[in-house]
């Protein structure tokens, strides 16, 4: 007997406890004046002018420049969706069907981790390094001169690089998902591996396939860091054409329909995913696991397909990253390899502030958004008011807007008074804050959704009110969510750059500006030392978030990573 | 230890679920009283709004109307955590992330008393419950039967004014439930706290309880001792619930202060009589299947007992009874002889003497 709960009641009930009242309102207050409040702003600021107009818009398309932007973003949201579920396809079937020995699976994690913890600029700057106009590996090695990889082809390998990791671990979830018995039961039946394959594995991970595309697709369409890098003139975007239109022309009215403009794809794709991610369930579903049977599914010659695939994939990843190192220890990489330190002695001179302000921004971003994280999951799950689920829903807001859109939002509504807050660490904090709790909130409500709700009854019918019970119970019980949404706070707010690029001041800088401030001033060594402390910051953070959650005994790195993949 | 058991008064409780646009009636209109020290049981089929009542009594769940009365205290409109009740949930509810003892202290520190107070509260309800030395330990290293009774201890250490129990032993095997059922019977009376006590099991009930509250479709069918319920119950449903029967046909010949005159098996026999017994109506009436005698053709029945021919069809022998399913009429009727090494048995196919003593026969007047 669990009846559902009568709405009328359980709202009355709501309305009446002393706690959950107050709890709802200040939560609709906050997600109202920094998320429905700046995107308001930005509509009016987009098709308002004295009345409804689409003149911004009608401006925008009748620019070549703008359309061809708008097609850009779509080509390359397109081609990264693709060939990034591709390779995280191939990484996937190897890591859960091919046998792999432990250390492999645990070395191939932590390598493919890295993409997702770097700041935006690395694979680009590498990119720059390995292919470039003097490139040590397309000049030095193979003497091509010519290589361009401004443009698309290299913003789409360098996408692909940076997100192919997000399709790894989703996959990766789906393939470990499906029974190998349901394989088993193909071959009994006299079908081939290929056959097997064809018919039996693909349409059981078709929604994650799907799935994985949608995720990476709406990364590419938000990508503000690559482009601005590789696209150049030549290969225009809308999140950098919107930058540029702001900071360039100081357009804030062109900036904002540009960033509409790249929202109604972001919407759909997102709206698309939410879609599949739903139905995937259904596919999981198989019932208990069956006996762990030595899975046949993949044959020696496909193991070592794709073995060479991703070898060279995690070759490619690795010198990436050597290269950054390299950069940042020598005089000029490419020009003068000369033992140097100056790079580093740049950062920790002109660029502590910049490391300061962000690790101070982070650190006060953790507990407030942590808080906030769980106590929306706990409010969203465990209760029932009026608006429920429209408050899920504001609160996602910002997550699922690309950062250009959130970051003008919040120029246009925050830079004058009363709310003059552009260029303070409070906007910061708050913009990091409703931009990057999700990932808190969904753990929250998953971990809930394991808890029996009887538990909160016990504490509520031995006399302890709604928040005694939240503090002394339900905190307690959801740590492991905590952390998961404190250390995505953390990684993000050391490597995000598409919204604050738009908020930081003299007062208050961030290191992935001082990075893009290196490659603008081609001091790529400055900007591969900061991005070398950037990763070895957030690894660190990592690792101790992995450990933490070991203690808790629930997760580990793995888990702690898929909650990156946003 | 002792709370000062309360009086718990239920007043035309009513709540409704609005389940997929049709209106489905979890609680109409129940009333029930429970007097200081007692223990009442709410008992019927899953989905008779048995749990609901008890939520409504505890404060998880709002009454849609009516009035909940402790003490004559209204206290429909009050927080669960103001009610000072217990409650002991079917799956325990322990909290994992604590210990024993502090699971225990819960809600003794919830009310902020003195640590030293809290200790020798806590000692003594766990001596209680029989398990002294599981302080430090954690509910998952705890057996299904210990975790009850840390669950109970929990909901008892606060000296509650009601205990509330949701089928807390339906977790457990059968042999356990025997025990516990036993233990939780002998606390209750000890603490003399006035309970509420929710099961589907009809054993279980009858084993425990003061008075039960037979519920179906969301209304209290009949409330009484296990022994009135089981003599005589008003309902076909509450006969059927509480027991096997069988259900005989039988015509009112005469309807007269508070006696009737019926014709069974073709003898006039006088019940007392149910409301509705309406002369020239056609009752149902209850005979329990050990009321059923089966004697060897030609024999004759004992005093006053009525009898009618059959024959059985089906024989279970279950060792310290035998079950019978004997054709009276072109109806199957249930018999069941205990000791069946003294008694002997019947084969299948034998014609028999079926016979019964009116002073064991009930009038129904419901269907």
């Amino acid at each position: 007997m669990s009846p559902a709960p009568a709405e009328a009641g359980a709202t009355r009930a709501a309305l009446r406890d002393p706690v959950l009242a107050p709890a709802v309102l200040l939560l609709w207050a906050a997600v109202a004046l920094f998320v429905l409040y700046p995107i308001t702003r930005l509509l009016l600021l987009a098709f308002w002018d004295g009345g409804p107009t689409l003149g911004a818009v009608r401006e925008l398309v009748s620019s070549w420049q703008h359309r061809r932007a708008l097609w850009n973003s779509l080509l390359l949201a397109a081609l990264v969706g693709t060939t990034g579920t591709a390779l995280g396809f191939a990484f996937a079937l190897l890591a859960v069907r091919a046998n792999l020995p432990r250390w492999v699976g645990g070395a191939l994690d932590t390598i493919i981790l890295l993409p997702l913890i770097s700041p935006p600029f690395t694979a680009a700057i590498a990119l720059i390094f390995a292919l470039g106009p003097k490139g040590l590996i397309s000049y030095h090695i193979f003497g091509i001169a010519a290589l361009n990889i401004y443009g698309l082809g290299g913003t789409w390998l360098s996408e692909t690089l940076t997100y192919f990791p997000i399709a790894y671990l989703t996959l990766k979830g789906v393939l470990a998902n499906i029974d190998p018995n349901l394989e088993d039961s193909g071959f009994s039946l006299g079908a081939r591996r290929w056959r097997v394959f064809r018919t039996v594995t693909v349409p059981l991970a078709a929604p994650g396939l799907a799935n994985s595309f949608l995720l990476l697709s709406a990364a590419s369409l938000a990508d503000f860091a690559t482009p601005l890098i590789l696209g150049g003139t030549r290969f225009p975007v809308l999140p950098t054409q919107a930058f540029l239109q702001i900071t360039g022309l100081y357009d804030m009215r062109g900036g904002a329909a540009l960033s509409f403009l790249l929202l109604v794809p972001a919407l759909a794709v997102f709206v698309a995913q939410r879609w599949w991610t739903e139905r995937r369930s259904v596919v999981t579903v198989t019932g208990k696991a069956g006996a762990a049977t030595a899975v046949k599914i993949l044959s020696p010659g496909a193991v070592g397909l794709l073995g060479l695939v991703c070898a060279m994939t995690v070759l490619l990843v690795l010198t990436f990253y050597l290269l950054i190192v390299a950069a940042s220890l020598v005089r000029a990489l490419g020009a003068d390899n000369s033992l140097s330190a100056a790079h580093y002695a740049h950062v920790f001179g002109g660029g502590l502030k910049a490391i300061r302000d962000t690790l101070v921004i982070a650190a006060v971003c953790m507990p407030v958004g942590g808080l906030f994280a769980v106590v929306l999951g706990f409010v969203v799950a465990r209760t029932s008011f009026p608006g429920r689920r429209a408050l899920e829903f504001a609160a996602m807001i910002n997550y699922a807007l690309p950062g250009t859109i959130v970051g003008i939002g919040y120029l246009v509504a925050f830079n004058d008074p009363p709310l003059a807050l552009t260029g303070t660490a409070f906007i910061l904090v708050v913009c990091y804050v409703f931009r990057y709790s999700l990932a808190g909130t969904r753990a929250t409500t998953a971990l809930l959704a394991q808890i029996d709700p009887s538990i909160e009854e016990a504490s509520a019918s031995l006399g302890a009110r709604r928040d005694v019970t939240f503090r002394r119970v339900v905190l307690p019980l959801i740590r492991p969510a905590l952390l998961a949404g404190m250390t995505v706070l953390f990684i993000r707010a050391m490597t995000a750059i598409s919204a604050t690029i738009f908020l930081v001041s003299l007062s208050w800088s961030l290191v992935t500006v001082r990075i893009l401030e290196g490659i603008t001033n081609l001091e790529l060594g400055q900007a591969s030392a900061f991005s070398v402390l950037v990763i070895l910051l957030v690894y660190a953070a990592v690792l101790l978030a992995s450990l933490v959650m070991r203690r808790l005994n629930a997760g580990s790195l793995g888990q702690a990573g898929s909650l990156l993949g946003g | 230890m002792s709370a000062a058991g309360a009086r718990l008064r239920l007043v035309s409780v009513s709540k409704r679920f609005v389940r997929a646009q049709q209106g489905v009636a979890a609680v109409d209109d129940v009333s029930l009283t429970v007097e200081p020290g007692e223990l009442v049981t709410l008992l019927g089929p899953s989905g008779c709004g048995k749990t609901t009542t008890l939520r409504m009594v505890a404060g998880f769940e709002q009454p849609d109307s009516g009035r909940v009365l402790i003490d004559e205290q209204d206290v429909t409109g009050l927080m669960v955590y103001r009610r000072s009740i217990g409650f002991v949930f079917q799956n325990y509810a322990l909290f994992p992330h604590l210990t024993v003892f502090e699971n225990v202290a819960y809600g003794l520190r919830v009310k902020r008393l003195a640590e030293a107070t809290v200790r020798e509260k806590v000692g003594r309800v766990l001596a209680l419950v029989g398990l002294p030395g599981y302080e430090r330990r954690f509910p998952n290293q705890l057996s299904g039967g210990e975790q009850q009774r840390v669950a109970v201890a929990r909901a008892v250490v606060v000296e509650p004014r009601l205990l509330l129990f949701d089928e807390p032993l339906s977790n457990l095997d059968a042999k356990l439930r025997v025990q516990m059922r036993e233990e939780l019977s002998r606390l209750q009376r000890q603490l003399a706290i006035t309970t509420i006590y929710v099961t589907h099991d009809q054993e279980e009930a009858m084993a425990i309880s003061d008075r039960i509250a037979v519920m179906h479709a969301g209304r209290v069918a009949q409330v009484g001792t296990a022994h009135e319920l089981y003599r005589a119950p008003r309902s076909v449903f509450v006969a059927q619930f509480i027991g096997r029967v069988n259900l005989l046909p039988a015509r009112v010949l005469r309807a007269e202060g508070g006696r009737a005159d019926v014709l069974l098996w073709g003898r006039e026999i006088t019940l007392a009589a149910a409301d509705g017994c309406e002369t020239g109506r056609t009752i149902s009436v209850v005979l329990r299947p050990e009321s059923v005698g089966l004697l060897s053709e030609g024999a004759a029945p004992p005093g006053r007992e009525i009898v009618t021919p059959g024959v059985v069809r089906a024989r279970t022998f279950l060792g310290e009874k035998v079950e019978y399913s004997v054709e009276v009429g072109g109806v199957l009727l249930q018999a069941v002889s205990y000791d069946p090494l003294r008694h002997g048995l019947v084969e299948i196919g034998a014609r028999v003497q079926v016979c019964c003593d009116p002073a064991s026969l009930r009038p129904l007047t419901d269907r």
